[in-house]
């Protein structure tokens, strides 16, 4: 029979140390050339020629208030000051096809601010409690494997990927009736260093206001159709319905949410899988508390919401993102995103150039993920 | 002469034949490639001085080849050591038979391994684990050694597979080998699972074509899913060449001019066979009453002796000729039944044969029947030599071919697709390997070579007879064949020998209790494969309704007699399977071993039954063949109908019933090949891979086995030719 392997014993002499320093420097140089590549890469493919975002261009915003809650149950902190009041943005937007009845991600970014950019905190939540991603590596596969085609992605990446095809059932949402009712999960954790100066790790969330039905969930998923997003064959609603829903319902009524907050404490053995989106914390050790309530009160016209950017570097230093050690550190994620700086610079720019990109109309041009109609 | 003086003779007689033949051939002798390249025809041997040369030349180039392949294992060894960190990595997927397709049928315990080379080519191994039950496999790994700048761009996921069992240092290590490697882009790795989806193996498959439980192996050899050992193709080289180039000097005579050879001349250019030894020094003894039955109690065939209902001390042995198989014009294979009577000494002599069936070209009835009695001088002599022929034949194919054979490679088969963990792998592997590799060579050789040549039966037929005789053979039940009398030798070798397999199967058994209980599910697959494979059990085959009278009554003749030689109680109550009751019976039925069932009698039933089939009982129909068919007019495989009204009937100086030139220098060729090309035997363990407490039990046993003219050296470890 087979004898057990020896685990390779970790040696500390000081040659293996200088040697382990040099070989994280390496994964750190790599991690930072990879999201500096991805933002020159994606500036000078999407964001200038095509005036695109990464992923979400199919968006509509709305601005009001966001207000800490009175009592927070979690630990405290210099920036969330109980009852603090800011102007707030929000932005809801599908990732990547132009069609609001098609099957997909949908997103909910927020920012403490009512401007276009600055602000001090922004956070970026998409429906799901898991995702179809989890490190820089896998998000370069995920980009790599997209192969979009009559609005069918991923296949080769759900082939490959167990994992993918799961966090894809479990985030992408079809037929929902409103973006109020969903819920979003900013899924990678981030700093949290509190009044108590105690490091801890924090994941954001945010529901609906009061408690009601989330709807567009996959509830009988199919591992061989997961892959197609298309619309359903005698789809009534329009490339807009949930936009349109969104600014009738602010206008109408305005739109509540609560933003919510899990935290715990970080500790130096940490299992690294902590990190991981794909693994939620679990709720009954750590819960989620309410954070802020959140109530918008007049939607944005396409070409503000368009103009409304959102970024991981608009934070407070003590909630700002975990640093990642290599691009397969789970934590790369945040990092990569934080580093797409240059692509946004490059979208706004497109703008001027050559003008903003004209709304998504009301056509027969379904299943598409590009401005003109083409495939 | 008095009986001992006799048998001095005989022994001195087998003494002068026991001789061996070393090859001593210079480097420009010719030489013979491999077991595969045997032709009843004329085998690939090379004979020119340049296909020597360049035969030497690819030799070499092979060994550079292989001292090379050494050399780099040296140099960038596979060490045993996990490069590894936190888990956050596997690889998953599910190993299925390649073949049927559509039954997706899993291949449980596979052992896997994840490997890396570093850019100066040394191996990093990442993580191993073995498929699950049902095939799947989630083999877990770090992912960051695996993205190491070091590491090559390829990684390689491996699947092996046990090949060996062999003894170590007095333990039994499994030898694995690599099966088949999976490439994987080291890019392709993100964490979490990549999956290798569904992986197919062409792994000990069944053949698709045959109604016989038999291995796949392309017709070119290849895709064989094991090899013989080096030592056995040097075995069998050295020992054939000098018969080889016996029969090519013949077959080129015969080319130029058939009539020059005689089968005198045939006889003389090959070793000298025990009957023709005999005869030098006592002229007709081998044709007499006293050697027709020594040789059939004791002899290759081994026979069975059944008692006749009305007279005591009377035996029947019956040798089913053509029956309704397919047949040629040429030959005659008539059914031979001899009625005995036990002599005082306990050796059997005859006193009626019963012919039933054609006996020249001209009558094809195939009931009638001619009853010789031994009062019939010539006659008598003639009904002999005819039985002597049916019963050859009936020896090669029912009791060699089928019930050593063709029986062990099905359980070979089964064993190798399922027994991995499962320490019965240790005790059978040794004694089921290369059992499909030989079986492979004989359907070219025998069943569509020789046999159809030189005997009634087409390659069809053969095969149909071997698929109803295997239908008569089961594990369950078989015991012993009773002794009759002190002279029976083979009954009480056999009996002794059974003895000893049981001791060691026993010892064994205890000794691995656990874990043979633990991984039952091998087992249990194991048994699925062996009854599902099964052919039909004989009885379930026949189609009684259609019968004639005559037919009836000799099926039902043929039924008992060979249920009583192949020691199968038909009564058993068998599996269905699809409708079909099999000849094989299950070991088990359950998944995980169960205490309040046979189970564990079952297995070792089955393990005793094959290890005495593979070793015992081949090596005695297989060894004795030169004795009884190594002189062409004593005996041989077929006879001419001739032209003649007298046919078969005939003296053995009317050479038109005997075999032609040709046939008889490739029969002379065959009985060497069989006989005389032996490697693996059980106490010389040749491959170091006999169990030395095996070895110990028989070894203890030596002077009861002499006793019995059985030399335990001799006994070959497995089914190999
Ligand atoms: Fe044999």
């Amino acid at each position: 029979m087979h004898t057990k392997p020896m685990i390779r014993p970790v040696k500390n002499s000081a040659w293996h140390y200088f040697l382990r320093w040099l070989g994280a420097g390496y994964d750190k140089l790599i991690l930072w050339l990879t999201s500096k590549f991805f933002a020159l890469g994606l500036a000078l493919v999407l964001s200038f020629p095509k005036r695109y975002r990464m992923s979400h261009n199919n968006g509509i915003a709305g601005k009001g208030k966001l207000r800490i809650v009175d009592n927070p149950q979690f630990p405290e902190h210099d920036f969330f000051v109980p009852g603090r009041v800011f102007d707030a943005r929000i932005r809801h937007a599908m990732a990547t096809f132009l069609d609001d009845a098609m099957k997909g991600i949908r997103s909910c970014s927020i920012k403490f601010a009512d401007t276009q950019w600055e602000s001090p905190m922004d956070l970026e939540c998409n429906t799901g409690e898991i995702n179809l991603f989890w490190s820089a590596a896998s998000f370069l596969k995920f980009a790599q494997l997209r192969k979009q085609q009559w609005g069918v992605e991923y296949e080769e990446y759900y082939r490959k990927y167990p994992q993918g095809i799961i966090g894809a059932q479990k985030a992408l949402r079809k037929d929902a009736t409103s973006y109020t009712n969903l819920r979003y999960y900013a899924l990678t954790p981030f700093l949290f260093i509190g009044k108590d100066q105690i490091k801890r790790y924090a994941k954001y969330r945010v529901v609906p206001f009061d408690d009601i039905p989330e709807t567009g969930l996959i509830t009988h998923p199919s591992d061989w159709d997961t892959a197609n997003q298309r619309i359903t064959p005698h789809e009534p609603r329009g490339r807009n319905y949930l936009k349109d829903e969104f600014v009738k319902r602010v206008k109408e009524e305005g739109a509540h949410y609560r933003l919510q907050i899990q935290t715990r404490v970080a500790n130096d053995d940490d299992n690294p899988e902590i990190f991981n989106n794909q693994i939620p914390w679990d709720e009954a050790v750590f819960p989620w508390h309410d954070l802020a309530i959140i109530d918008i009160t007049e939607p944005l016209d396409w070409k503000e919401s368009t103009l409304t950017s959102f970024s991981l570097n608009n934070m407070p230093k003590t909630l700002g993102i975990i640093p990642a050690k290599s691009i397969y550190d789970y934590n790369s994620l945040n990092y990569m995103r934080a580093h797409a700086e240059l692509a946004r610079k490059a979208r706004l720019f497109s703008y001027k150039i050559k003008g903003f990109p004209p709304p998504i109309p009301d056509d027969d041009n379904r299943n598409k993920s590009d401005w003109d109609g083409k495939y | 002469m008095t009986e001992e003086e006799i048998e001095k003779i005989v022994d001195r007689a087998y003494a002068e034949t026991k001789i061996r033949y070393p090859y001593q051939g210079g480097f420009f002798s010719p030489r013979l490639k491999h077991i595969n390249h045997m032709e009843v025809g004329r085998s690939k041997i090379i004979q020119s001085w340049y296909n020597i040369l360049l035969e030497w030349i690819y030799e070499k180039w092979n060994a550079f080849g292989v001292r090379y392949h050494t050399w780099l294992k040296r140099v960038f060894p596979r060490r045993n050591v996990l490069f590894t960190g936190h888990i956050d990595s596997s690889l998953v997927g599910q190993l299925l038979f390649a073949e049927p397709a559509k039954d997706n049928i899993p291949i449980h315990n596979m052992h896997l391994e994840f490997w890396g080379r570093t850019k100066f080519y040394q191996w990093r191994k990442f993580g191993e684990c073995s498929s699950d039950e049902n095939g799947k496999f989630r083999l877990e790994f770090s992912l960051i050694p695996t993205q190491a700048w070091i590491i090559k761009s390829t990684l390689h996921f491996e699947i092996y597979q046990t090949t060996d069992i062999l003894c170590e240092k007095g333990r039994m290590v499994h030898k694995q080998s690599l099966f088949k490697t999976i490439p994987i882009k080291k890019s392709d790795l993100i964490g979490m699972e990549y999956n290798l989806r569904i992986i197919r193996l062409f792994l000990w498959q069944y053949r698709p074509d045959s109604t016989i439980p038999r291995v796949y192996i392309k017709p070119d050899g290849t895709d064989a899913p094991e090899e013989y050992p080096e030592g056995r193709v040097r075995a069998m080289t050295e020992q054939m060449i000098p018969i080889e180039l016996t029969k090519v000097k013949h077959l080129l005579q015969i080319e130029e001019d058939p009539l020059s050879l005689s089968i005198a001349q045939i006889q003389r250019d090959y070793p000298k066979n025990l009957t023709v030894a005999i005869e030098e020094k006592l002229p007709g003894y081998t044709r007499g009453d006293d050697w027709f039955g020594i040789r059939e109690m004791n002899g290759m065939n081994m026979s069975t002796f059944q008692p006749d209902a009305t007279t005591p001390g009377e035996y029947w042995v019956r040798y089913f000729g053509a029956c309704n198989y397919e047949v040629n014009d040429e030959y005659a294979f008539p059914t031979a039944e001899i009625r005995f009577r036990m002599k005082p000494n306990g050796l059997p002599t005859p006193i009626e044969i019963h012919l039933t069936g054609p006996l020249n070209r001209f009558n094809k009835d195939p009931f009638q029947k001619l009853v010789v009695t031994s009062s019939e001088g010539e006659k008598w002599l003639q009904a002999k030599r005819v039985a002597r022929v049916t019963s050859a034949l009936c020896a090669e194919l029912d009791q060699h071919l089928a019930g050593t054979h063709l029986n062990t490679e099905q359980y070979s088969i089964a064993a190798h697709r399922n027994i991995r963990k499962n320490p019965v792998i240790t005790l059978l592997m040794p004694h089921v390997k290369s059992v499909s590799l030989i079986d492979n060579t004989a359907d070219k050789l025998l069943i569509q070579g020789y046999i159809p040549s030189a005997t009634a039966l087409t390659a069809k037929s053969t095969e149909k007879r071997a698929a109803d005789l295997l239908g008569f053979q089961d594990w369950k039940g078989w015991k012993p064949m009773k002794v009759l009398s002190d002279a029976h030798l083979y009954a009480k070798a056999e009996e002794l020998y059974w003895q000893v397999v049981t001791e060691w199967v026993d010892l064994f058994f205890s000794q691995h209790e656990t874990e043979i209980k633990k991984e039952w599910l091998e087992i249990y697959r194991m048994s699925e494969d062996l009854v599902a494979h099964s052919v039909p059990l004989f009885t379930e085959t026949v189609n009684w309704d259609e019968l004639s009278p005559e037919e009836l009554d000799f099926t039902k003749r043929r039924i008992e007699y060979l249920a009583a030689e192949y020691r199968m109680d038909l009564n058993l109550p068998r599996k269905k399977v699809k409708g079909t009751q099999k000849a094989i019976s299950p070991i088990t039925e359950s998944t995980v071993f169960r205490e309040d069932s046979d189970d564990w009698q079952n297995l070792k039933d089955m393990c005793r039954y094959v290890i005495t089939t593979a070793t015992f009982l081949h090596t005695w129909v297989n060894e004795h063949q030169y004795e009884d068919i190594g002189e062409v007019l004593y005996s041989c495989l077929g006879l001419r109908f001739g032209e003649k009204e007298t046919g078969i009937m005939a003296p053995e100086s009317d050479i038109s019933i005997a075999p032609d030139a040709t046939r008889s220098t490739q029969m002379m060729w065959f009985s060497n090949l069989l006989s005389r090309t032996e490697y693996g035997f059980i106490l010389k363990n040749e491959q170091k891979d006999m169990h030395p407490e095996f070895m110990e039990l028989l070894n203890a046993k030596k002077k009861e086995f002499a006793a019995l003219k059985v030399n335990v050296e001799e006994i070959e470890s497995r089914t190999n030719i």
